[in-house]
């Protein structure tokens, strides 16, 4: 009976729900005036917070909050839900960790290499530590004596001591680690990745990477079939089970973009993972079962955020794109996975009608909400919202939202906050299933798989996805370079066969448009500082601009690297070329030409994503000279001529 | 009763040895001190299930020992086979030749004829040089120096900066190479030793980022003019770094050569305990110097010039053990065990234990008291 009023409810409020989210679609935001060229002019621009990691202290009275776009951490009083206190870190702060006493904080700068480590009382900067490439999460070990670090550039971990605050070494994760989480008994460190590897024509599988912190050594490579972005990892405690949940989407990106039945061609949900034995050769086996948090109807785009009670009765996951939050009873999720087949785990990941089974609410949030939290004593969740600078805070009693926490961002709303609303907003497609952000995670990037876009010709022209950072002033758009500006990108085609919906309004696009041109690169890991060479990457430079073969024949302009990558615009000449990559299954034969400043974020490459890494682009698929005269090279210029490209 | 009465008259150390099975027949330099034997041999061969073949690396890491053969990777713990890699696990080609265990990490660096392939917590990764900065997709050797993992193919050296992903290639073109074709590769905290085949041994220095090389002083002849000229020969199968006295050991197919950083030590059968001149391996720690010969495993001890060969009686089955002393006198006894052949491509130290691999089996030789 009790079940019946609770599905009543819910179902009652999913109603609610889509009324609320159809009326927010259509409500026009409060824009004001503030565009890319007054940006650049220098004149004063919103200094918007975008909240997107939180610490809580111990004891629950202090919750941290981590601000990607306005370079600081907040202090926030959880008994009177006020911002205390407050200090700048590095560009682009991205995660944070606490000491196990409680003292210190330590804070990732992305953009920066480092950590910055923090006293908790007093918030003063107390040291910088350096880290690998594009850092995000952290966490010490349980003794707190060792800090590991996600470098999501560099594929691995950075373990530093923090007595000495120096490197102790790196370990190789996936592709693209970005979350990482010690377990409860802090016997082991998981890994997310966000990206997988791996060939561009089979589903993808993702890897979730297990550490053991006693021996600082990988012991566990998870297999997380037919799934990327993985990200927040919550731990079930052992009395509900232990298992990991783990935020996902999964792609159908070889079907053609009209398959409809079981999902559209993406849904979204949760890995429960559960240890089970070792093999032969001593490696932990871990059990890998996938259920969708989607329900037939409406989707929960975008799941970022993950946590679960100290009691483990409940998990939270938070679907950025939908300004939802999902509410799991974790006995019901185990019943609903025990019904799967063991010998078929997963049997039940592309059941939409699962959900209902286990979600017991879905709460509407704040805009884009990223990290979650659960207070010690149960009582309360918090939640990030990256897209309007608050934290929502639940009750866990009641299941209700209790309040809202302004970290006092500015209020006035620009057209670039706007784009970057909407970039991140699942409400413009059909039954919510996908933002922009979903196949451009991270703030843009690729999601690294070739899909099938292309509805008339039904599975062929199968097209890697690209990079939306660092794209101005790269026109046209698409492989096929079709659309000659944003607006067109994402105007009715892209509303019609991707979002299925009325897409965005003309004000809506530009301001979308203006946000995604705005995007920019980080840094170039592989570069100094100074912008000095190396000698390989400067005797790369010499062969990307050589004019002469290494017999000294003369090289036609056109079969030049610089020619179609010219450096004056973005290494990319803005044209189609047949460059002879063309496959039986592509209807046509010339490509729009990709720039390559940070190419060496973005594999895998050419217009299909066949070539895996860099080198593949001429060891297997240049055959003729076609992509450049390169059969002359040895392997000591193809490696310089690659550092060099890394280097933009 | 004759056994009885050899007994009598040998020192306590030889009863102990002979009492973990050690046959006495000759004796000729008994009183001289003789340096610790291995007087027993387990084999892994087809006959117990091993790949059949060469077994062409042999590699300690703790309790687990890593056997390259040309049909898979073995892994072995404890004394027992767990598994057997190959392409069918992910592994880029089952022809093994070389193992490196980076100590930091625990990941496992394996070079083989197809490329090389890094397993890390069960799961392989691979390199080739169509999907990467590799030189070659033959690869004799593999070490771990530091953030760097260093690959001798058959057109040079390869490192790659495992921080970055950055591929260097070092060859005739920018290093003192005489020849590409790298064989081996060893390192220490300071520098990086290369066996070139036909080039000698070509040392690069990690702090000054130069390379320098050591050839034979009389080039390609297969003579040496005057003991301890220089390298013995340019073609050099095979170096080892020894941390203990920090000296460098290359073996060649004309007799092994030994650097002290200034002077040279060279060793040749008509002049040493040396089984045979043509030597595809060489191991040091201490004053212990093992060269794996066409004709047995031979055993330096550098301190007292001591040498100890092992290899099988072709005749008996029984394993044959010859010392030669200081003074030049021989003695040669038999053990119930023996090596699995007297081939020996490789050999590595587990403790007091050596492994050792040979042309038909790998054999675990251990220590009597």
């Amino acid at each position: 009976m009790v079940a019946g009023w609770r599905r009543l409810l819910t179902g009652v409020a999913g109603f609610a729900l889509m009324l609320l989210l159809v009326s927010s679609w259509r409500r026009t935001p409060v824009v004001a005036s503030s565009s890319g060229s007054e940006r650049a002019a220098g004149n004063s621009v919103p200094q918007y917070l975008s909240p997107v990691a939180l610490q809580l202290s111990s004891d629950g009275r202090w919750l941290y909050v981590v601000c990607e776009d306005g370079d600081r951490v907040l202090a926030v009083d959880t008994r009177t839900r006020r911002v205390a206190r407050q200090v700048r870190v590095g560009h682009t702060p991205r995660g944070i960790a606490i000491s196990p006493d409680g003292k210190k904080l330590y804070v990732s700068n992305e953009w920066d290499g480092t950590v910055t480590e923090i006293d908790a009382e007093s918030l003063r900067t107390l040291r910088t530590l350096q880290t690998g490439a594009g850092p995000v999460e952290i966490t010490t070990d349980r003794a707190g004596k060792v800090l590991y670090v996600a470098n999501t550039l560099g594929d691995d971990v950075s373990l530093i001591d923090l007595a000495t605050g120096s490197e102790i070494k790196r370990l190789d994760a996936g592709h693209f680690p970005e979350y990482l989480a010690l377990s409860r008994d802090g016997r082991r460190i998981y890994v997310a990745n966000l990206l997988v590897r791996g060939p561009y024509n089979q589903p993808p599988t993702s890897e979730l990477t297990v550490i053991d912190p006693d021996k600082q050594r990988v012991t566990a490579r998870i297999a997380i079939p037919g799934v990327i972005q993985l990200r927040h990892i919550a731990e079930l405690p052992a009395s509900a089970g232990g298992a990991l949940l783990v935020p996902f989407m999964r792609p159908k990106n070889l079907n053609p973009l009209v398959q409809v039945r079981q999902g559209w061609y993406l849904t979204h949900g949760i890995a429960v993972i559960r240890p089970t034995s070792q093999s032969a050769e001593g490696v932990q086996k871990f059990q890998v079962a996938e259920v969708l948090l989607d329900d037939i109807d409406h989707y929960y785009a975008d799941g970022f955020g993950s946590a679960a009670t100290p009691d483990g009765r409940w998990a939270l996951v938070t679907a950025s794109g939908a300004n939802i939050v999902s509410i799991v009873d974790t006995a019901k999720l185990s019943r609903a996975l025990r019904a799967a087949p063991p010998s078929q785990p997963e049997a039940l990941a592309n059941r939409l009608d699962l959900a209902r089974q286990f979600v017991v609410q879905r709460l509407r949030t704040g805009r884009n909400p990223t990290a979650v939290v659960v207070s010690p004593d149960s009582r309360f969740a918090y939640i990030a919202n990256r897209m309007d600078d608050t934290l929502s805070v639940i009750d866990l009693g009641t299941m209700q939202m209790a309040a809202t926490i302004d970290l006092g961002g500015p209020k006035a709303i620009t057209h670039l906050r706007h784009g970057q609303r909407l970039f991140y907003s699942a409400s413009r497609s059909e039954q919510g299933q996908m933002a922009c952000a979903t196949c451009h995670p991270h703030g843009g990037l690729s999601d690294g798989l070739a899909w099938s876009l292309e509805t008339p010709q039904l599975g062929r022209d199968v097209v890697e996805n690209k990079t939306l950072l660092g794209i101005d002033g790269t026109s046209p758009f698409k492989w096929n370079g079709k659309n000659p500006d944003l607006e067109t990108q994402d105007g009715p085609r892209s509303a019609s066969y991707i979002f299925r919906s009325q897409g965005f309004s003309h004000a809506e696009v530009k301001d979308l448009a203006g946000f995604i041109l705005s995007l920019r690169l980080p840094p170039s890991p592989n570069l100094a500082r100074n912008g000095q060479l190396t000698e390989a990457q400067a005797r790369g430079q010499e062969i990307f601009f050589r004019g002469r073969t290494n017999a000294g024949v003369l090289i036609p302009p056109q079969d030049r690297c610089y020619y179609c990558h010219a450096p004056v615009s973005h290494y990319t000449s803005r044209v189609l070329m047949n460059v002879g990559t063309a496959t039986r299954y592509d209807t046509i034969y010339a490509f729009d030409v990709p720039q390559l400043e940070g190419v060496a974020m973005k594999p895998p490459y050419l217009h299909n994503g066949e070539a895996q890494d860099l080198e593949e682009i001429w060891t297997k698929f240049n055959p003729d000279d076609k992509h450049g005269i390169t059969s002359d090279m040895d392997k000591v210029q193809l490696n310089d001529l690659i550092e060099f490209l890394k280097t933009l | 009763m004759r056994i009885a009465a050899q007994l009598r008259k040998v020192s306590s150390q030889w009863r102990a040895l002979l009492g973990a099975g050690l046959l006495v027949l000759a004796a000729a330099g008994a009183a001289a001190q003789n340096p610790p034997l291995y007087t027993k041999w387990v084999n892994y061969t087809q006959a117990n299930g091993f790949p059949a073949g060469e077994v062409f690396c042999v590699t300690v890491d703790g309790s687990r020992v890593w056997a390259g053969t040309e049909h898979g990777l073995v892994l072995l713990e404890d004394g027992r086979v767990k598994k057997i890699f190959t392409t069918a696990d992910g592994m880029v080609s089952n022809a093994v030749m070389s193992v490196a265990v980076d100590k930091q990490t625990g990941d496992v660096w394996i070079a083989t004829f197809g490329g090389a392939s890094v397993y890390s917590a069960g799961q392989f990764r691979n390199y080739t040089s169509l999907s990467s900065g590799l030189a070659n997709d033959l690869v004799y050797g593999v070490a771990v120096q530091g953030k760097y993992v260093w690959l001798a193919t058959t057109a040079g050296a390869s490192r790659l900066n495992t921080y970055n992903g950055s591929w260097s290639i070092f060859n005739e073109t920018n290093a003192p190479f005489q020849e590409p074709w790298a064989y081996s590769i060893a390192v220490s905290a300071k520098k990086v030793y290369i066996a070139a085949w036909g080039g000698g041994v070509v040392v690069y220095d990690i702090a000054g980022q130069y390379w320098r090389p050591y050839t034979d002083p009389d080039g390609e002849m297969e003579i040496v003019l005057y003991r301890n000229q220089g390298l013995i020969h340019n073609i050099v199968s095979s170096v080892s770094y020894n941390p203990d006295t920090k000296m460098f050991w290359a073996s060649t197919y004309f007799g092994l050569s030994g650097y002290d950083g200034r002077n040279w030590h060279n060793y040749l059968t008509k002049d040493s305990g040396l089984i045979s001149n043509f030597i595809n391996g060489v191991q040091s720690r201490g004053n212990e110097v093992w060269a794996c010969t066409q004709g047995g495993l031979s055993e330096l001890d550098y301190k007292t010039n001591t040498w100890v060969t092992y290899r099988p009686d072709r005749k008996t089955g029984r394993g044959e053990v010859l010392i030669t002393y200081p003074d030049g006198k021989k003695s040669r006894m038999e053990t119930p065990t023996s090596l699995a052949h007297n081939y020996i491509l490789n050999m590595d130290f587990q403790g007091k234990d050596i492994w050792v691999a040979t042309a038909q089996g790998l054999s675990h030789g251990i220590r009597q008291p």
